[in-house]
């Protein structure tokens, strides 16, 4: 019986845990959404924001973007050769990364880089009482310093994910000469041939909506941090685990959804 | 920095390979902490595993059916094809991406934590070397329970697979649920990456976190760089791995 008891008060309680930060999170998007139509944003800091998110995670994501490329095209190239399609390479590896694994290898490093940092920030001020100092001030930290977070890692993921694919398709254009010796312009062809626009659009999509999960987790679970050093690592990494999940859901649905 | 690494990975190695042959002489770390770490490694990301490992199951399948569809219209091959790529390559990276953001995460939040409480200079007060106390059983932990996790990941994503291939297109789960193409060369494929992320993810972590420097906001800067360096160690291992399999598994017809 004390088991049982146990076992219903523990599936309780993390049900308890999960509405509440789901509820959270929610009530967080509602009111930025009410922000955003004022259009109640610190422009500012929204510029310092896409700087930060945008260019300064250049790097990462263009030397993920050549791997992942380059993955990509050694995957699609063991089914090639085991029928002889080589006119079907670029075609392959494009679908599958512009329509699947291009938006989510980037939304996640986008997710660790830049989500992770988000919350860390956010944690570190709200430990150090920087949000009540705001409100004492009488400045809403939504419009200031939630808002143009959210608008600007949407922003920020939308332009990397186009890099991202560019740099990805070279990259397996490039690996698809070294490893499995395709001439470059067949490679393009197969490409552009087969590729529709929508198959680009529907990656774009997905950046869009994964910048807003990772956003609003990310803000969420940064500015409900509570108990100091330990606090903030612990935000973090529920920060990027929730990021995690609300990526792959969101991918399903628009998947779904979109075709 | 790069000292630092170095002596990790050093001590790492030699202390799990001292561990393993000596047992529980093995200086200072003991059998409860290593217990304590699958627990933390492993139980506790069984859930997250399967949750994004299940979608990821979906959301493949649906998108192999869509373009088979439009193309031939036979889905016949699709689920064994799908088991095959989820054996040698999606389900040991996704894991480790999944592992990476969470065991990495956590790793480097509680050792930087340690660090800036000055718990570490404490240990080393004591004469404990915080390499083999703290990182050497996250490690034997990782190693183990990456390759548990990978297993129970690759089955919840072939469950969901074949639920979103007999609901969206009508596939009998009979036709999809055939391993017959998976071959020895994608098993070890499997296997050997699954080796590789399960020892990178708290190498790469636990150095981040010994490195933190500062308050809380060092905690912070140690924990995303932690997931941002396992994520991207898990990538790079990804393509030399595929890339070593191209030229000696498929080559050879294993």
């Amino acid at each position: 019986m004390k088991a049982v008891q146990l076992g219903f008060e523990a599936l309780g309680a993390a049900a308890l845990a999960l509405f509440d930060e789901a509820g959270g999170m929610a009530l967080l998007a509602w009111r930025v959404l009410v922000g955003l139509f004022k259009l109640e944003l610190d422009w500012r800091e929204l510029m310092r924001n896409l700087y930060k998110m945008g260019v300064q995670s250049l790097p990462i994501v263009i030397l993920t973007a050549f791997f992942t490329g380059g993955i990509m095209v050694i995957q699609s190239g063991i089914f090639i050769r085991r029928f002889g399609a080589y006119g079907l390479l670029g075609f392959g590896a494009g679908y599958a990364t512009l329509r699947e694994v291009g938006p989510i290898l980037i939304g996640l490093m986008f997710s660790g880089r830049v989500g992770a940092n988000n919350a860390a920030e956010l944690g570190t001020m709200t430990v150090t009482e920087q949000l009540d100092g705001l409100r004492a001030l009488s400045i809403d930290p939504i419009p200031f310093l939630i808002v143009p977070r959210v608008v600007g890692m949407m922003i920020a993921l939308f332009c990397l994910t186009v890099l991202g694919d560019v740099v990805a398709i070279s990259g397996g254009a490039l690996f698809g000469k070294l490893l499995l010796n395709v001439e470059l312009s067949s490679f393009l062809h197969s490409f552009a041939d087969n590729l529709k626009p929508w198959d680009l659009s529907i990656g774009l999509v997905k950046a869009v909506v994964f910048g807003l999960a990772i956003s609003i987790t990310s803000c969420h679970f940064g500015t409900s941090v509570k108990g100091g050093a330990v606090g903030v690592g612990r935000a973090v990494n529920n920060a990027v685990v929730a990021a995690a999940v609300a990526i792959m859901i969101s991918d399903n649905l628009i998947t779904m959804v979109l075709r | 920095m790069i000292a630092l690494s170095v002596d990790v990975l050093e001590k790492t190695f030699a202390g799990a390979i001292r561990w393993l042959l000596r047992g529980r002489r093995g200086a200072s770390i003991t059998r409860g902490e290593v217990l304590r770490q699958l627990y933390q490694i492993g139980n506790r990301s069984l859930l997250f595993v399967c949750v994004t490992l299940g979608f990821l199951g979906m959301v493949l399948v649906f998108q192999t059916c869509l373009q088979v569809n439009r193309i031939t219209g036979d889905l016949s091959q699709v689920g064994a094809e799908f088991i095959k790529i989820l054996v040698h390559e999606f389900g040991p990276s996704l894991t480790a991406m999944m592992l990476a953001t969470r065991v990495g995460a956590g790793i480097a939040a509680e050792i930087g934590s340690m660090v800036v409480t000055e718990q570490i200079d404490a240990l080393r007060m004591n004469g404990v070397d915080p390499v083999d106390y703290l990182i050497v059983p996250r490690f034997l932990a990782s190693l183990v329970m990456t390759g548990a996790l990978t297993t129970i990941g690759v089955g919840a994503a072939i469950l969901m697979g074949a639920l979103t291939a007999y609901y969206s297109f009508h596939l009998n789960p009979v036709v999809f649920l055939d391993p017959s193409h998976v071959r020895l060369g994608d098993l070890a494929t499997g296997v050997m990456k699954c080796a590789a992320y399960g020892a990178a993810v708290p190498i790469v972590a636990g150095i981040c976190g010994l490195a933190a420097r500062g308050g809380s906001e060092g905690v912070g800067t140690a924990t995303t760089r932690a997931v941002i360096s396992a994520s991207f160690v898990v990538i790079l291992l990804d393509f030399f791995l595929s890339g070593f399999a191209l030229f000696t598994f498929q080559r050879g017809g294993l």
